[in-house]
């Protein structure tokens, strides 16, 4: 049989906390056990049962069909296995997680990715704010793996970010790779007001230049990156094709706080 | 028993007496093929054998832009020592000096293996606090502030204790440039095998060493037995009409590679025949007591792997 699939039924009159749907919680358990499981966060209690219609045995991958913003936490916390998500993420998209493939044809809420400290989530809609961001309950932003928006993101993209690659196809909102502390952001295309405030260390990359950039930032002229050579390199052998070439121009900062981050704005 | 012989030139029914050695393998690429071969030239300098330099080491080959991590042409450099301490010493002087110093050049692991040598992580120090550390895809660069822009380098490598040091083959001819001429086909031949290098000048080395001299402190001293011009006063292992004898040093990654190169080399020599003025091959050992790998040349003739 195929992926264990879980289908909204129709919209649900509450948010849906789907944490316990990981390929590690599900695995082993029983169809009746799965449609058992409470993902209610009201007073009224739904589980599984109430909101999906579910098929398929394979638990190494999930997939979710027709769901929409109020879908939390869809692969929060994940460990292994894929999960495929034919709708919408809620808010908490694969936030912590540690391991494994989250693909969404759709948009994500809030806090995608947040604190995840490795595997890859692809979205190929819009991300809300916060997209790997802070998780509540941490103090640092995404810690390892790739996260890859097909369109928009939110304002606060990476916040206080440790490690990682996030790459964003369409606009990025005010404050990205805000107080990020390490890592990576490739921006493909614009992005809003005071882009890397407060930058400690990390590398955003920009295929335009950014329309206002910050005063805070100091200039080290256009130069030759082979890392750039060796990020497209990789970048090509995964699937996810750009043209970086090696020059760019780099912009040492924030000079407000440690200004050992960077800002390449390709030439 | 009759010799075994390829073109009239007899293998003798020896065995070269191989020792086990640590290895690595790092990339080196450049702007252009010739300055990665200049910094890997370099660093391959003065390292024919571990007796007084240190290590050994030698290019492997030349990588296609295609090949490399980031899209410029490289060169594969092998390194060879005795312990993995002395190997680590090795790897962060030789790229530190000679690859670090070399215009335009970047450094990066060759080998995987569960036990890492530092590359980058110590080289980063001469960043002065300025260096970067990138992920990409799992594996740390360095990135360090340079005059001509960044010198990109990973942070580790890794490393093989299964490397195999000293393989050889010996050219005995009836003339230096007949010796000389197979040798260097043989080096050629070596020069293709994945993992297997050739440390001395050239890849050939004419001074074959015994261990030990009559003089206290000296620990290896000339290979009198093959030295044509002693052969009245020595036992010599030499006919009376041979000229010259050379050797083929390989070091390899593996037992394999070693005995796939002395195989290359042995019939890349032998190719020329009889006629060409090789008369012998044979190879070097010490009893059999000292190194635990033996590759017989008979077996190495017929090596089809």
């Amino acid at each position: 049989m195929g992926a264990l699939t879980f289908e909204l039924r129709n919209a649900p009159d509450q948010r849906l906390d789907l944490a316990p749907l990981t390929p590690t919680r599900l695995e082993g358990l029983k169809a009746k056990e799965i449609e058992a499981l409470a993902i209610g966060t009201t007073r009224v209690n739904l589980t599984v049962g109430d909101a999906f219609t579910v098929k398929g045995k394979d638990a190494a991958e999930l997939r979710f069909v027709g769901t929409d913003g109020r879908c939390d936490k869809i692969g929060a916390g994940l460990t292994e296995g894929a999960i495929v998500v034919e709708g919408d993420a809620g808010a908490y998209l694969g936030a912590g997680m540690k391991k494994g493939k989250i693909e969404v044809n759709g948009n994500a809420g809030v806090l995608a990715g947040a604190s995840m400290a490795g595997g890859t989530i692809a979205i190929s809609g819009n991300a809300g704010e916060r997209a790997g961001g802070i998780n509540v309950g941490e103090t640092l932003g995404m810690k390892g793996g790739v996260l890859t928006i097909g369109g928009n993101a939110g304002s606060l993209l990476g916040e206080r970010m440790r490690r990682g690659l996030v790459v964003v196809a369409g606009d990025a909102g005010d404050y990205a790779g805000g107080r990020m502390v390490a890592g990576t952001i490739l921006f493909k295309r614009g992005v809003g007001p005071n882009a890397g405030y407060g930058l400690r260390r990390g590398s955003l990359i920009f295929v335009d230049e950014p329309k206002d950039l910050p005063p805070t930032f100091g200039d080290c002229g256009v130069l030759e990156f082979d890392y750039l050579r060796l990020l497209e390199h990789w970048l090509r052998a995964n699937g996810k094709p750009i043209n970086l070439g090696a020059r760019a121009r780099r912009l040492m900062g924030d000079m407000a706080v440690l200004g050992k981050g960077e800002m390449l704005i390709l030439a | 028993m009759a010799d075994l012989k390829i073109k009239g030139v007899t293998i003798i029914e020896t065995f070269a007496e191989a020792f086990p050695m640590v290895g690595t393998r790092v990339i080196i690429t450049a702007p252009s093929l010739e300055w990665a071969l200049i910094a890997a030239r370099t660093m391959t300098g003065f390292a024919t054998s571990v007796i007084a330099c240190g290590a050994e080491a030698g290019i492997e080959r030349t990588l296609s832009p295609k090949e490399t991590l980031d899209g410029r042409p490289g060169v594969a450099v092998l390194l060879f020592t005795m312990d993995t301490d002395k190997l680590q010493r090795q790897l962060r002087n030789r790229v530190g000096q000679c690859v670090l110093t070399s215009p335009g050049s970047a450094c990066f692991a060759g080998l995987d293996g569960e036990k890492k040598l530092k590359l980058g992580a110590s080289l980063r120090f001469f960043g002065d606090g300025w260096q970067m550390s990138k992920l990409v895809g799992g594996r740390r660069f360095w990135r360090i502030p340079v005059m001509d822009g960044e010198f990109l380098c990973e942070a580790t490598t890794g490393l093989t204790k299964k490397a195999v040091g000293g393989g050889n083959l010996l050219v005995l001819g009836k003339s230096h440039a007949a010796v000389l001429a197979a040798s260097e086909r043989a080096v050629k031949a070596i020069a293709d095998i994945e993992g297997a290098i050739t440390p001395f000048p050239g890849g050939i080395v004419r001074s074959g060493s015994k261990v030990g001299s009559k003089y206290k402190g000296q620990i290896a001293s000339t290979n009198d037995a093959y030295c044509p011009t002693l052969k009245a006063a020595v036992d010599t292992a030499l006919p009376l009409d041979v000229e010259a004898v050379l050797e083929i040093v390989i070091d390899g990654l593996t037992k394999e590679s070693v005995a796939k190169a002395m195989h290359a080399g042995l019939h890349a020599i032998a190719e020329g025949g009889a006629k060409e003025g090789v008369t012998h091959i044979t190879a070097g050992n010490y009893g059999g007591n000292l190194g635990p790998h033996h590759f017989h040349l008979k077996e190495i003739v017929a090596w089809a792997r």
